[in-house]
């Protein structure tokens, strides 16, 4: 006692308010490391601000469509004549020219084109109207507008991607097409509309980008998701209770839990090659299917959801296990009863992130014959949804990009738009979930 | 106190609620209970002291078979409860468990509402036909667990909102809700105020005409006030059992009594 106070009498006084050299260091230092952390967060915004411009700038066109819109009216007679014909759609065709030059006179239109320039423009627009007109006869006789898309390469004039000076002159189009469109642009006869064909669409064929669309492999991923969501979300939830309140803990269990971190760690091609060797060459489940690829992308969520789930089991006080077993409750009472409600915020939030991460899965996807099928057909009904080839969001997407032409390479960028906006939603539903079952306690 | 209880008192201390015979503990390799001989009795105040780390929570809950729940945990030797050997193959331990309450040290109500940590245990032993039956039961426990006038108007708020020393009287309702025979109270006024505590203390003793209570303390003083019986465990040896006043005024073995006089813990 005696010396603690000797000691301290001898001491230099300090003052609070001047800094000595060892606070003025750790002061710095904070100073330095706070420095740090807002250069590695502002690093961080700056790369994804620039991926998000560069991904909208270059999705977004993808939603909106160019369309050669002409109020026509056929006749009964036009119809009889037509049908009448070998060749029907050439007879529509011209049918449509004639009305479209019709319209395009009532505006004023000064340019010379001819019936192959409107070919060029929009297409052979003769089956389209037939169409129209075998299925909707009665609309025969009254002015109907036909909204036709126009081709893909007008389509990216229009959305600014190349100049009339960098045409060259081919047979899909030519430098003076371009005048008629700006023509009939300015006329209001083109017009851009949004392309809901792209949000609930099938795919098209490799020369069509502008019928192009995602719907069909957004059933295919949501089918994918039901099989994985149903399978691994009970399975991956059993199995962490077993493993983290029920199983001994001895030298098997803890092979058990080497193992099922290793397999998070496992690339998902190799999911995707065992998923080839089992699922089709074994048990001869059909190719390309959304149920194939669910039991895939079961097998790499599985390993998430496990892990999560024992986390947020792991993070439950065991008093609380105490708590319940001292008043009599048997073990199984005591997790359904306190423990699994406690850790199902955790257990939801890795499912969530364990389906998302599968939702974007490509890979494995390839090898079971999903990543170049074309979706072009919707399932007939909800087994179909399982059973019949279809694509995969991030497959259709992969298979768009590797399609020579360019208008594919905008509608890729706009899938991923869409996969980044269903990301999105199960993040904030994610979220959502964690606050409602957080605030119930 | 009046003379009929004092009758009732000398009666029943020879009634033998729990017996252990040659009870070891181990975890793992260590050996934590070694040879304990005790008989605790029925309605009566039992009370385990002894220094940290003695082994006085790894016998209580031993009592009650929530070592189980410890893997490395092996226990060797007889606990009777009412003759019945409680490791017996045949015992399932939630039988037991809801038999021979616990309180823990820490106050662990389950993030519930208060009524529902207090009916959790009614609910699941089918005690309760009704939703009327279950209000009196949860009222009654409330009531013995000095608490109900401080939570009366919230029985729907959570147990965890309570203060410490209210969740740990709310646990205590909560063990007592279930009707055991039997009630082992882990130091339950450690994280209490003296007020809260001598609530508790005058629970404990109420408690005392129905149950067997075995409490483990380290306060000397509660010891002496609310046991009628006292165990000192030294280094996993029960070193002395006897009546709470003898233990305190006239122990036998020289370890208790530089433990009671502060010289060793
Ligand atoms: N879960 C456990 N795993 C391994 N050893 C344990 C465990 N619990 C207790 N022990 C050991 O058993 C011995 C007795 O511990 P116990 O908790 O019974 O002491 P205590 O008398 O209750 O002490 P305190 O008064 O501090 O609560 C100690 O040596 C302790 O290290
Ligand atoms: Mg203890």
């Amino acid at each position: 006692m005696t010396d603690a106070t000797n000691s301290g009498a001898q001491a230099p006084k300090t003052s609070l308010i001047a800094h000595d050299a060892r606070t003025k260091k750790r002061n710095s230092a904070e100073k330095r490391f706070r420095a740090y952390g807002v250069t590695a967060i502002g690093i961080g915004l700056f790369f994804l601000t620039v991926l998000f411009y560069s991904i909208l700038k270059s999705g977004l066109p993808a939603f909106t469509t160019t369309v050669l819109s002409v109020e026509f009216t056929m006749t009964q007679e036009q119809y009889d004549e037509a049908e009448g014909t070998m060749l029907k759609t050439a007879k529509y065709q011209g049918f449509f020219n004639d009305g479209l030059a019709a319209q395009l006179a009532e505006t004023g239109v000064e340019v010379e084109y001819d019936a192959k320039t409107i070919e060029r423009i929009a297409g052979k627009t003769g089956n389209l109207i037939r169409a129209h007109y075998q299925e909707n006869p009665n609309t025969i006789g009254s002015p109907v507008t036909f909204d036709l898309p126009t081709s893909s390469r007008v389509n990216r004039y229009i959305n600014g991607e190349f100049t009339k000076d960098e045409v060259e002159d081919s047979r899909f189009l030519e430098a003076a097409d371009l005048d008629l469109v700006d023509v009939m642009l300015a006329s209001g006869t083109i017009r851009t509309v949004f392309d809901w064909n792209f949000i609930t669409g099938k795919d098209s064929g490799v020369d069509n980008p502008g019928g192009a669309g995602i719907g069909a492999s957004v059933i295919g991923s949501f089918f994918m998701m039901l099989v994985v969501l149903v399978l691994s979300l009970p399975i991956g939830v059993a199995a962490s209770i077993y493993l983290e309140e029920f199983a001994p803990k001895n030298r098997w269990t803890d092979l058990i839990e080497v193992n099922i971190s290793n397999l998070a760690a496992v690339p998902s091609i190799v999911f995707g090659i065992l998923g080839l060797a089992v699922f089709i060459q074994f048990m001869h489940l059909p190719q390309s299917a959304p149920l194939v690829g669910g039991l895939v992308l079961t097998l790499m969520t599985l390993p998430t959801i496990i892990i999560s789930t024992r986390a947020s089991l792991k993070a439950v006080p065991p008093s609380i296990r105490d708590a319940a077993l001292g008043i009599g409750a048997s073990k199984m009472q005591a997790v359904f009863h306190h423990v699994l409600p406690l850790a199902m915020p955790g257990i939801l939030t890795g499912t969530i992130i364990g389906l998302a991460q599968a939702l974007g899965e490509t890979a494995p996807l390839l090898l079971i014959g999903m990543v170049g099928f074309v979706a072009r057909e919707y399932p007939e009904g909800f087994i179909q949804g399982f059973v019949e080839p279809n694509s995969a969001m991030p497959a259709q997407i992969y298979t768009w990009a590797s399609r020579a032409d360019a208008g594919f390479y905008e509608k890729a960028w706009g899938g991923i738009i869409v996969l980044l906006a269903f990301l999105l939603t199960m993040n904030i539903i994610a979220i959502i979930l964690r606050r409602r079952f957080e605030r119930r306690w | 106190m009046n003379d009929m209880r004092l009758i009732d008192r000398a009666v029943d201390m020879k009634d033998i609620k729990i017996a252990a015979r040659d009870v070891q503990v181990y975890y793992g390799d260590n050996h934590a209970i070694k040879d304990v001989n005790v008989d605790i009795a029925d309605k009566t105040v039992t009370a385990f002291i002894g220094p940290s780390g003695c082994g006085k929570s790894t016998f209580l809950r031993s009592l009650n078979r929530m070592n189980d729940t410890i893997d490395i945990c092996r226990v060797e030797g007889n606990i009777l409860l009412d003759g019945e050997d409680i490791y017996d193959k045949q015992v399932d331990p939630v039988q037991l468990r809801a038999k021979v309450g616990m309180v823990f040290q820490k106050p662990n109500p389950f993030p519930k509402s208060i009524y529902d940590n207090v009916a959790y245990g009614p609910r699941i032993h089918g005690l309760a036909k009704n939703k009327a039956d279950l209000d009196e039961i949860v009222e009654k426990a409330l009531r013995r667990g000095a608490i109900w006038d401080e939570v009366k108007d919230r029985l729907d708020k959570p147990g965890t909102g309570l203060s410490g020393g209210q969740q740990q009287r709310l646990c205590i309702a909560r063990a007592v809700a279930t009707e055991p025979e039997v009630l082992l109270m882990d130091e339950p006024c450690s994280a209490l105020d003296p007020i809260a505590t001598a609530q508790v203390e005058e629970l404990i003793d109420e408690l005392r005409e129905n149950y067997s209570v075995v409490i483990v303390t380290h306060s000397m003083q509660q010891a002496a006030r609310v046991s009628q019986k006292t165990a000192f465990f030294h280094l996993g040896n029960l070193v002395e059992y006897g009546e709470t006043g003898q233990i305190f005024t006239n122990p036998v073995d020289p370890r208790t009594e530089s433990y009671i006089t502060g010289r060793i813990g």
